[in-house]
């Protein structure tokens, strides 16, 4: 055993050596300085504030402006750490320790230890990541202080402290330097995303999105579990610099080599893909990201859209050399198949349905596929830069969506509302939206463009002996890209364009913004009633009251009907409510973003990888994510090959398909506008929509016919799962309680009751007459003594 | 009988010590045949009776009995624990009798009768 | 010395509760109480962490030389963690009972404190005879509690409580005893009970007479613990337990089945478990999933945390018989971390009861709104229980499972590793689990998230739903509850109660490392007193590793290094 050991060190030693002599050569590891850790720190200290506020019982916008101001310095301190260390030549990694987190040896010697440290490894990817986490969380924020104006009190501390504590396990993800922390954040923030879409915990389907999404998740963090177990098997430790160490040296923590090893190459990255698609409502695992809708706006901007659901494409991006141990890559062109197939699925479900806020919802699921996508296609500058550009416009479009439901009382059905732009107030939501959707449809000179642009050409330039089947991969992401552009300009033009129409949606709170009785002026009343602008008066209460008298299971039907009653069109009359100036500026600054976001392409900074994907290029570039990078990926038989340009119809497929795609967009534009434009300029004059409730595009569902509706009943598959997973797993759970009930303990009961039966049997003899007993004795004492005379004679 | 030898941790046996021996005339099995008689005699009395003075009575006999083959014993195989075994007996049986005979005075008066079979619901 | 005193200083309480008038005997058992739990503290503060293995502060006092009974004392850091949760308890419960048991105080709080002395005792004691008395003594308090104190059912809970661990308790007396037979019988040997000399003998008994002794012992402890099939008297007996009575009930006495695994199942018959432990494993994991998924059907919200219960010690086992260090570590931790969450869980519940008298979900609901102070402490305590990372469970739950994960020998040969040569992967140990079980048991950690959430979505969230007749029209904030003078939220009493208990559960979660180290050295000794067991094992092949094939890759890696850096 103990010769067993001292083996086992120093293979580990060796491997260490190796690791520390690729830190050595190919870029020190840095020690970035402590106020780093306050990245991730004044969150969380945003989080016990938000807290103590809402033991105080603070009842005004307090908490608000406390993580608003939280988050600022965050990303103030981001961008000074970004500034200073990630712009000159070198971009090598930067560690800084915090404290131990879980710490033990297991073994005998010093080599058998388990480090997970609370520390950072931050390195370009996790630069990028943390630079529109913190910027987008500190507008979004902003947003909400005004969106969530109508729960001031209570229920505001709480969406706050929520919304802090998401940010901080946002950021301990992305900056973790080893595999646990990291899972921390990574559950961290799937409780955040579960108390934030229950937010509205009155509203059953909010609660049920909720717990669903939670669920789901834990079903790929089981596999991701997993996969640090495994991920410790094999190099026996869980950092990162360390693991990427190894798999540069191609041997494992005891000196196997790991390109022969399908632990190392196929099970490991398929547990870690297995984690990142639950997170990031891939496959099997989307059905909760629509459901999460339920959460308040911001949140679904926030987290749903822009940050939490790409912690699974940073997953992949931060292991990457994991993922080349296997010469086959075969777990990449999984990925890659699956990211492609998410995004057509999505894609489908999105022509089809009707809510606005659900469509942008599937929208994300499917542009994560292009994420994926580009990460399996070999690409992960093009998934990180398309991660990057979608969290701004996707945040644009959610918060424009945002300002619609805050507007018009929770309205999301696109045939209910018209011409939302040219309403009151709503111009530059308007002006948004034409913008993120440009973004989204992938118009020319948007920086979605050149985003998704890098993972399509990539596609079709990739070798199939590398990826299998990577063209086809990308010919589907291109038919997508084409959906994508339609179904964006199918909701614009439905909803922001066109003849002005509304119906009030059936939110009580945010319908509470714009009513006001038949035959008065909004302002007037409001301001003589000081509805609107809550100041937490008795809001909270008289809903609780209301609440308290039903005691029957609620159901969103039962809820309806109460606001409909609450709501009465003969004496009310209902007033659209433009955003304020925090909602608005939210949005313009998101606006901004991501139109500027284009700039980064052209962006040549100095050091390497600015020639693919410019600024983000640059930043990938040094950091794990790299796929051909000297450091990292080594083990992959095929990285020597130069990396040749494929021809894509015999021209450069780079070059061609900023054409193509562009192409493909506008097609998608044009049909949307034929279908769904309304008459005249705003509908490109070739659409004929005269009101909100009907267009052309109702004729072409009675040509498609049931397909229409099965994909707006998104394909049945929760249904599926709730017949062939969930139905199932709760009658075997009524029968295991059955059995434990009446077989497992009714064996225990049968132990108990064979000694009381015994005593039945023998209970006659107990008359209780004592001269029986006497008898009983005296007998007894006459045959033992018989026995005694026959046993000795 | 030498007071030294006792001191000192030999015991010798009351024949070894001098004593005469007075059981060659009444032989041990004459002791034991009263014993026996006197247990008998005091079961059959507990058996057929039902007046709880008379059985209390009747145990003490069996008791006695009890005593005497001890005592016979103890002298037959000349050890005098069988003398003291007795004597603790009779002390504990006194103590019984004191206690015994209050309660079957209690118990009279919960029924105003001697009878045992009054008792059975006593059986628990 | 200290020890004794710490045993005695409850008992002592308790004749003073008996000998004052009722009401002062809330305040004395509280003082009791506290003073016990800081003479823990006190222990603590004296105990040397750097000799963590050793029994400190033991002292032997002769109690029936003849026989080989003492009363000797002594605790190493696993038995000091525990006399600590122990102390710690024991004012929460006294506190959690203030207003609840309004019939019979003096009873209810000199068994109280009586069980305090009891467990303490089990915990301390060195003699196998002083541990035996002290783990049977808990059942009579903890009968009495049941039997007067607890809901409709009681009668029944408390007999069935009693009669179950009794008999299984007694068989484990058995087999224990016939290992202090064996020690007399041995030539130059007497009779002792003194623990660390058996279980040297112990380990020197044939593989067949140590499988019979793991039987023996298994039956009294994994009764106790609870494992899968003997499990049924833990539902009964938590739900018709007084809130104190469930709180300790789930805070120690269960922990005292698994430390008596870990203190006499695995350091006296270590080839046994080693032969059985995939069989043992799989009752865990049996537990893990049945359990958790009886759990989610469940309308009675005690019954479901009971329950609960089963499947989270399932994980506690399970990591205790992969039989490594990561495996028992965490399986020590968890014995501390579900005494914390799961003790607070039932302490929330109780207050919930004291003011609804219902324990059902479907007349219980949606008290977020109502009782936002009480809801943030379920929300917390059940994430706690999930295995949130950063709360304290997650810790002892990763360790138990990739302690499984880790104990496989297949790892190193076959081709589940898929490893070209014979060397051991760095992070693996030798054992008979491995991935596919923790895997499997993994699903209990989906599960474990499927019925907390359905709890806490019952009961906190959705539309307020209040038992009828219970007049909650006329309850504003402020409104005195008409029994007992409870508010509709949480009373300073209660936060005082879960405060500490939440405070730890963080605590214990973002830095465990304390406890991890302080418990470091006698596991490993543990660990490797089955190791080298396993090592003589005549049933398993011997684990040759080839030298050249050593070398050779030794050389492989430093080649690929050189690449590296080229």
């Amino acid at each position: 055993m103990t010769h067993h050991l001292t083996m086992l060190e120093t293979l580990t030693s060796l491997a260490v050596a190796a690791g520390e002599g690729h830190a050595g050569g190919a870029g020190a590891m840095r020690e970035a300085p402590q106020w780093v850790l306050a990245i991730a720190l004044l969150p969380f200290a945003a989080f016990l504030l938000n807290g103590v506020c809402a033991a105080l019982k603070v009842r005004n916008q307090f908490p608000a402006w406390l993580t608003i101001g939280t988050l600022a310095t965050s990303f103030g301190l981001t961008l000074y750490l970004f500034l200073n260390y990630f712009t000159g030549a070198d971009r090598a990694p930067m560690h800084v320790h915090g404290f131990e987190w879980i710490h033990f040896q297991w073994g005998a010697t010093e080599a058998q230890t388990f480090i997970s440290n609370f520390a950072f490894y931050i390195d370009g990817l996790t630069c990028l990541w943390i630079l529109f986490v913190t910027g987008l969380a500190t507008l979004i924020a902003l947003y909400s202080s005004e969106y969530m104006n109508h729960d001031v009190g209570l229920g505001y501390c709480r969406f706050f402290a929520a919304f802090s504590l998401f940010v901080f396990s946002m950021l301990v993800l992305v900056m973790a330097d080893n595999l646990l922390l990291m899972f921390l954040g990574w559950e961290g923030v799937g409780l955040c995303s579960y108390l934030l879409i229950g937010y509205f915990y009155k509203k059953p389907a909010a609660v049920a999105a909720a717990k669903k999404a939670f669920i789901i998740n834990r079903i790929g963090d089981l596999g991701l579990l997993m996969a640090i177990f495994s991920a410790y098997g094999i190099f026996g430790t869980v950092e990162y610099s360390k693991i990427f160490a190894m798999v540069a040296a191609n041997a494992d923590g005891a000196g196997n080599l790991l390109s022969v090893n399908t632990w190392a190459g196929i099970v490991l990255p398929l547990l870690l893909t297995a984690g990142a698609f639950g997170k990031s409502a891939q496959l099997f695992f989307y059905v909760w990201l629509p459901d999460a809708m339920e959460g308040p706006t911001p949140v679904s901007a926030l987290i749903h859209a822009a940050t939490m659901v790409t912690a699974g494409v940073f997953l992949i991006a931060r292991l990457y050399p994991v993922y080349t141990i296997d010469p086959a890559l075969t777990i990449l062109t999984l990925v890659a198949w699956c990211g492609a197939i998410t995004a057509f699925w999505a894609a489908t479900i999105e022509m089809a349905i009707f809510d606005i806020k659900r469509v942008m919802g599937y929208s994300t699921i499917s542009q994560l596929g292009f994420m994926f996508a580009g990460l399996g296609l070999l690409s992960p500058t093009g998934a990180a830069f398309h991660t990057f550009t979608h969290a701004f416009f996707k945040a644009t479009l959610f918060l424009g969506v945002g300002a619609v439901m805050h507007g018009f009382g929770g309205q999301l059905d696109l045939r209910r509302l018209s011409g939302v732009a040219w309403m009151r107030g709503f111009g530059l939501v308007g002006i948004a939206m034409l913008i993120g959707s440009i973004n989204l449809s992938g118009v020319p000179f948007t920086a979605g463009f050149f985003s998704k642009d890098m993972i399509l050409a990539q596609g079709f330039t990739t070798p199939s002996t590398m990826i299998g089947g990577a063209q086809i991969v990308a010919w589907i992401l291109l038919i997508t890209a084409g959906m994508t552009a339609y179904y964006t300009f199918r909701t614009f033009f439905r909803v922001y364009t066109g003849p002005k129409e509304f119906n009030p949606g059936d939110d009580a709170e945010l319908l509470d913004l714009g009513r006001h009785p038949k035959g008065t002026n909004l302002e007037q009343w409001h301001k003589e009633h000081g509805h609107g602008h809550g100041h937490g008066h008795g809001h909270d209460h008289s809903h609780d009251h209301g609440h308290a008298h039903d005691h029957g299971a609620g159901s969103v039907a039962d809820r309806r009907l109460q606001t409909r009653i609450d709501f009465d069109p003969t004496t009310e009359e209902f007033d659209p409510h433009p955003p304020g100036w925090a909602m608005k500026a939210a949005i313009l600054a998101c606006m901004l973003c991501s139109i500027l976001a284009a700039g980064l392409y052209f962006m040549k900074t100095a050091g390497p990888g600015a020639e693919h994907g410019g600024w983000v290029g640059s930043m990938i570039h040094p950091s794990s994510a790299h796929f051909a990078s000297p450091e990292f990926g080594k083990t992959a038989t095929h990285m020597g090959q130069p990396h040749e340009p494929a021809a894509f119809f015999g021209q450069d497929a780079h070059k061609l398909m900023y054409y193509v795609s562009a192409g493909v967009g506008l097609i998608g534009i044009l049909i949307a506008a034929f279908l769904h434009g309304p008459k005249g300029w705003q509908g490109l004059f070739i659409g004929n929509r005269v009101i909100a409730e009907k267009s052309r595009a109702d004729g072409l569902i009675n040509l498609f016919g049931p397909i229409t509706k099965v994909a707006r009943n998104k394909w049945y598959v929760d249904e599926i799962y709730d017949a062939i997973i969930v139905k199932p797993l709760h009658v075997l759970s009524h029968i295991f309680h059955l059995i434990d009930q009446y077989i497992v303990d009714g064996i225990v009961n049968l132990c108990g009751a064979i000694p009381r039966w015994i005593g039945k049997a023998l209970r006659p003899t107990q008359s209780g007459e004592i001269h029986g007993y006497a008898i009983g004795m005296a007998g007894g004492v006459a045959v033992l003594l018989v026995l005694v005379f026959v046993l000795t004679s | 009988m030498n007071m030294t030898t006792l001191t000192t941790g030999f015991v010798p046996t009351l024949a070894q010590a001098g004593f005469p021996e007075v059981m060659s005339q009444v032989t041990l099995g004459h002791y034991l045949v009263v014993a026996a008689i006197m247990f008998v005699l005091g079961m059959i009395g507990f058996l057929t009776r039902r007046n709880l003075i008379i059985m209390f009575l009747c145990t003490e006999l069996m008791f006695q009995a009890a005593g005497i083959a001890l005592i016979a014993f103890g002298r037959y195989h000349l050890d005098f624990s069988g003398q003291t075994f007795v004597i603790f007996v009779l002390t504990v049986a006194a103590a019984e009798a004191a206690m015994a005979l209050a309660l079957i005075v209690l118990l009279y008066r919960r029924k105003e009768s001697l009878n045992a079979e009054e008792w059975k619901d006593l059986q628990g | 010395m200290e020890l004794f005193a710490l045993i005695l200083l409850p008992l002592v309480f308790a004749l003073g509760v008996v000998v004052l008038p009722a009401a002062q005997s809330r305040v004395v058992a509280l003082a009791g109480m506290l003073l016990t739990f800081a003479l823990t503290l006190v222990i603590a503060g004296r105990f040397d962490t750097a000799d963590t293995a050793t029994f400190q502060f033991a002292k032997s006092v002769a109690w029936l030389p003849q026989l080989g009974l003492s009363l000797s004392v002594g605790i190493d850091s696993i038995s000091l963690l525990l006399i600590l949760l122990t102390g710690l308890l024991g004012p929460i419960c006294i506190l959690a009972s203030w207003t609840a048991i309004t019939d019979r105080i003096k009873t209810f709080h000199a068994w109280m404190l009586v069980l305090q002395a009891a467990m303490l005792g089990v915990f301390c004691s060195r003699d196998l005879i002083l541990f035996y008395i002290c783990f049977e003594f808990t059942l009579v308090p903890m009968f009495i509690l049941i039997s007067l104190y607890g809901s409709t059912n009681r009668k029944k809970a408390s007999i069935k409580f009693f009669l179950y661990t009794f008999t299984g308790s007694v068989i484990a007396l058995a087999g224990l005893v016939y290992i202090a037979s064996q020690h007399a019988a041995m030539p130059g040997r007497s009779w002792t009970f003194d623990i660390a000399a058996l279980a040297s003998t112990a380990r020197e008994l044939p593989l067949g007479t140590q499988s019979w002794l793991l039987l023996a012992m298994m039956a009294g402890f994994a009764v106790k613990v609870p494992l899968f099939p003997v499990h049924t008297w833990l539902p009964l007996a938590h739900t018709e337990a007084p809130t104190a009575g469930s709180v300790v009930l789930a805070g120690v006495l269960l922990k005292l089945g698994t430390y008596a695994i870990y203190r006499f199942v695995l350091p006296f018959v270590p080839m046994a478990v080693v032969e059985y432990a995939p069989f043992l494993a799989v009752l865990c994991i049996i537990g893990i999933i049945y359990g958790g998924l009886i759990c989610w059907v469940q309308t009675d919200i005690k019954k479901l945390v009971a329950y609960s219960s089963v499947a989270h010690l399932g994980f506690c086992m399970l990591g205790m018989f992969a039989l490594n260090h990561t495996g028992i570590a965490g399986s020590v931790t968890y014995m501390i971390n579900h005494g914390l969450s799961t003790g607070a869980l039932f302490l929330l519940i109780g207050m919930i009861y004291e003011r609804y008298h219902t324990r059902s979900m479907k007349e219980l609901g949606g008290l977020g709104a109502k009782m936002p102070v009480w809801s943030t402490f379920m929300v917390f305590f059940a994430m706690a229980s999930v295995g949130l990372p950063g709360l304290n469970g997650f810790v002892s739950e990763f360790m138990c499972m990739m302690g499984t994960f880790q104990a496989s020998s297949a790892w190193g040969s076959s081709n589940l590793w898929g490893s070209l040569t014979d060397v051991r992967p760095v992070g693996v140990t030798h054992g008979n689990l491995g991935p596919w079980f923790a895997i499997i048991a993994g699903t209990g950690v989906i599960i474990a998230a499927m019925y907390l959430l359905y709890m806490v979505g019952q009961i906190v969230w959705g539309k307020l739903r209040e038992p009828a007749g219970h007049d909650h029209n006329h309850h504003h904030e402020g409104d005195k509850h008409a029994q007992g003078g409870l508010s509709t939220d949480l009373n300073a009493r209660e936060i005082i109660t879960l405060a500490p208990l939440a405070a730890l559960c963080f605590l214990l979660g973002v830095y465990p490392t304390p406890m991890l180290k302080i418990i470091e050295t006698p596991v490993q000794q543990t660990a490797a007193l089955i190791e080298r067991e396993r090592e003589g094992l005549p049933t398993r092949p011997p684990k040759a590793t080839p030298e050249g094939v050593v070398h050779s890759n030794a050389a492989g890696i430093s080649n690929n290094a050189q690449e590296a850096r080229q």
